[in-house]
């Protein structure tokens, strides 16, 4: 018998006539570690709600067939009874954490099941020792970064020694290298206590190497199940959109040219250590045939669109925020703002349109000076799309939302209808045009968002976090859209922690770290500098990460997607494989 | 609003701090008590300094400062309306009885801001809770007010955020007429409330996820216990009190505007 056992299970939300999960059936056996993946609304966090018993118990609906956790069937037992065996963890820490301080919150699950105060410490003192939070132990919650709050969350379904760990994307408001910390905590968890790790994730380049199951979950069906390298190699998995490592789908594109892998590699290091052996005699000793390309850095000179001089910034309460920031952006730069949690990317961004005055220095637009304008005026020019379309959809209908901003412009109603109309094809809402923004799913939503500010047509668009919550899918439509507004000379700024985005856009990147920036220029030059990028609590994308093993063997450093690497690897390896 | 800011708790390790938050409940409460039991003007600097202490013993000078800076305007307008009333009332002269009598009610003011700031600055809300619990006050309400006080900061960065958005969408608020302003205020108002609603449903969802609820015996993993520097600060309190009531009391009365012995 199995920890997890699933027989078919289908459920309907209430209020509603189509299944959200039909068929499933799943046996989960002790200690795997599974990663949940499909497009976005495919069920799979439903499916994650049915494992404590959330559903059907907290949501009602109709649920037919049975779940069963190590033998307790879900719809007999209440949910604090399973929620012993299972710890489900949400995507957002802010709205799991009770208590005021670190310590406190751990405790929460337990006093709530009454256990003793001697037990209690026990418990808690493992929860912070495996979750690395044991200097933060007395700290208040609201103080914590994004990527504590998160260990936080752990560490508090922990204490309660739950069998099975079930977690949302995790890591979707984190920093690459928070969101690592986060899957190496659980990687311990489950190969050093044998915890069973079912995990929801995006961003397979980060989570594919620690899984040893795959399930992929489309329209509320399970299409896929097994080994990772099975699953990425099915055409099913690939033709529903679902993230490949960039790595295997370039193993697979050198295998099909004749290159021989024994197993398709999901992490760099893998890749590295299946192809060393196939490099040519030359290349493998490493005779440097190519040439240092750090002097390629593409200068800019065009027209200063935005810029930054001497810019310092504290929130009241003397935080600093931004420490000294020099920047220029120019009229149709592509620039990508990265760096870790709490860096002041944001706070940056604020800059650009008066939303934020600088506490000393300037923000000059277009040789005028940011402070002697409104807001309403600088938006006019600067667009800015914030992280979370919830904090800003609030009209009735689709349309309204997009014409909120024009009419506080005072565009003409005909103007408007036209705009309107526009943005809505541009972004594929035509067919929402007369629904309430809350009845469509969180992708739709962000597109909403989006829309609502390019009606107006800003010359500069500044996103924040355009790839959070998005599928595979949605991302690649995202980056096809911006190479379109470039292609229309606007000027875009992106603040992003979404690595291999940026590798297959290859934007200037700006780095930042504690308040200030750490380094500037374009991508090949600042995704080759893995001591920098450490620095900013950024990763390298995993194709440079080979590419940074393969340049010891004189193979250009400098390659960040998948196409190049190809081209590169058939010119000099390809035609020497047997 | 800084009035109210200044009253927020700061962590510190201290006598004050660490002090059982029953008895230094009862300690504001006397001091209270004492600030309103007196009208004149030299008892009321007495008890005024006799905070002065615990102040510097919390270290938290600079907050209180705040605190009273912040009052200091209706600092003023207490003292100015009570000149102003008295003589155009009374005796339509100035004398340094009226002058003593608001500058008492001033000092009274003072003194009672200063009270409660001391318990506000150095009780940590979760300390508040526990003394809750030992007073029997249902978990449930306990629970909310804790909830309360964890999500104020979280709250406020949304709406910060949610204003930031609409602006960058063109959003005047403070352009038009009255009825104009307040209609501006709505796009800020429904997201925040939408976001308010959906959070709560997913708060429940984690609870529920944490077992809220499972036993009726809960526990708590912290627990109030009188220590002896606790006691011996009850002593002192009631003495204080004590010592208090007797000067009210037993003592010739301090000359007073209205007349000996009155208490308001």
């Amino acid at each position: 018998m199995g920890l997890i056992e699933v027989k078919d299970l289908k459920y309907t939300y209430p209020h509603s006539e189509k299944p959200v999960l039909t068929d499933i059936s799943l046996t989960v056996q002790p200690g795997e570690f599974i990663l949940l993946t499909g497009p976005s609304g495919c069920g799979k966090t439903t499916f994650c709600r049915c494992l404590n018993g959330l559903v059907p118990k907290f949501y009602s609906g109709v649920m037919e067939g049975t779940v069963k956790i190590s033998g307790l069937d879900t719809r007999e037992n209440p949910i604090m009874r399973l929620a012993q065996h299972v710890g489900l963890i949400f995507q957002n820490p802010d709205n799991q954490i009770f208590a005021l301080t670190v310590e406190k919150d751990i405790a929460f699950g337990l006093e709530n099941l009454g256990v003793s105060k001697d037990e209690m410490y026990k418990e808690i003192e493992w929860a912070v020792e495996t979750t690395g939070l044991r200097h933060l132990r007395q700290r208040a919650t609201h103080e914590l970064s994004g990527g504590q709050k998160q260990r936080l969350t752990i560490a508090s379904v922990l204490a309660m020694r739950p069998q099975i760990i079930v977690m949302d994307e995790p890591t979707a408001f984190l920093d690459p290298i928070g969101a690592e910390h986060i899957f190496s905590v659980l990687d311990r968890l489950n190969k050093v206590f044998g915890i069973t790790i079912i995990l929801i994730e995006h961003r397979m380049d980060l989570a594919a190497k620690y899984v040893d199951r795959m399930i992929v979950f489309s329209e509320g069906k399970i299409v896929n199940d097994g080994e990772p390298v099975k699953v990425f190699a099915d055409d099913q998995t690939r033709l529903l959109g679902v993230g490949i490592p960039r790595v295997f789908e370039l193993a697979r594109r050198l295998s099909s040219r004749g290159v021989h892998f024994n197993r398709f590699p999901v992490s760099a290091h893998e890749f590295y250590n299946e192809f060393k052996t196939r490099l040519p005699e030359d290349i493998r000793r490493g005779d440097g045939r190519f040439e240092d390309l750090s002097e390629f850095t593409g200068e800019y000179h065009h027209n200063p669109a935005i810029e930054v001089k001497d810019v310092y910034f504290t929130y009241p309460g003397n935080v600093e925020a931004l420490n000294d920031v020099s920047l220029t952006i120019y009229h149709g730069d592509y620039v990508a703002i990265m760096g870790e949690n709490g860096a002041g990317k944001t706070t940056l961004v604020k800059h650009f349109n008066g939303l934020l005055k600088p506490s000393s220095g300037r923000v000059v637009f277009h040789s005028v000076d940011v402070s002697t304008l409104s807001v309403a005026q600088l938006a006019r020019n600067i667009g800015l799309v914030f992280q979370n379309p919830d904090d800003q959809l609030f009209e009735e209908t689709v349309e309204k939302e997009i014409s909120f901003a024009l009419r506080n412009f005072g565009f003409d109603e005909s103007v408007i209808e036209k705009r309107v109309t526009w943005a809505l094809n541009l972004l594929d809402l035509t067919e929402y045009r007369h629904k309430s923004p809350f009845t469509l799913s969180g992708g739709e939503r962000k597109r909403v968002a989006l829309a609502s500010v390019l009606a107006w047509d800003p010359d500069i668009l500044v996103l924040d976090e355009p790839t959070i919550g998005q599928d595979y899918g949605q991302k690649e439509r995202l980056r096809h859209f911006l190479t379109h507004l470039r292609s229309q000379g606007k000027t875009i700024v992106i603040v992003t922690h979404d690595v291999e985005f940026v590798a297959e856009s290859q934007p200037r990147i700006v780095l930042m770290a504690g308040g200030h920036i750490v380094d500037d220029g374009v991508s090949k030059k600042i995704m080759t500098r893995p001591d920098t990028l450490l620095s900013c609590s950024v990763s390298q994308p995993e194709i440079t990460r080979l590419f940074d093993k393969l340049s010891d063997h004189g193979l250009p450093k400098d390659v960040l997607d998948v196409d190049e690497a190809f081209d590169i690897l058939m010119r000099n390896v390809g035609g020497a494989s047997p | 609003m800084s009035l109210l800011e200044s009253l927020r708790f700061t962590r510190g390790d201290t006598f004050i701090h660490n002090m059982d938050p029953r008895v230094k409940f009862l300690l504001t409460l006397v001091s209270f008590a004492a600030s309103v039991m007196f009208l004149e003007l030299v008892p009321l600097i007495v008890i005024f300094l006799i905070q002065l202490p615990l102040i510097v013993a919390a270290k938290v000078v600079r907050e209180w400062y705040k605190s009273v800076k912040g009052a200091s305007v209706i600092a003023v307008i207490i003292f100015a309306s009570n000149m102003l009333s008295f003589y155009y009332f009374r005796d339509r002269q100035l004398t340094w009885a009226l002058v003593e009598y608001s500058l008492a009610l001033t000092v009274r003011f003072i003194a009672l801001i200063t009270s409660f700031s001391v318990f506000f600055l150095t009780t940590s809300p979760d300390k508040l809770s526990l003394a809750l619990e030992k007073v029997k006050v249902p978990y449930e309400f306990n629970f909310a007010f804790i909830t309360a006080i964890r999500f104020v900061p979280v709250l406020a960065d949304e709406a910060q955020t949610i204003m930031d958005a609409q602006r960058s969408r063109g959003l005047e608020l403070d352009k038009g007429n009255f009825i104009t302003r307040v209609r501006n205020y709505i796009p800020i108002l429904l997201p925040l409330i939408i976001n308010s609603i959906r959070r709560s449903l997913e708060l429940a969802e984690a609870m529920e996820s944490r077992a809220f609820g499972a036993t009726e015996n809960r526990t708590n993993i912290y627990e109030l216990r009188m220590r002896g520097s606790d006691y011996a600060m009850l002593f002192i309190v009631l003495l204080c009190f004590g010592v208090m009531v007797y000067v009210k009391l037993y003592l010739p009365t301090f000359s007073g505007l209205l007349g000996e012995g009155s208490i308001i």
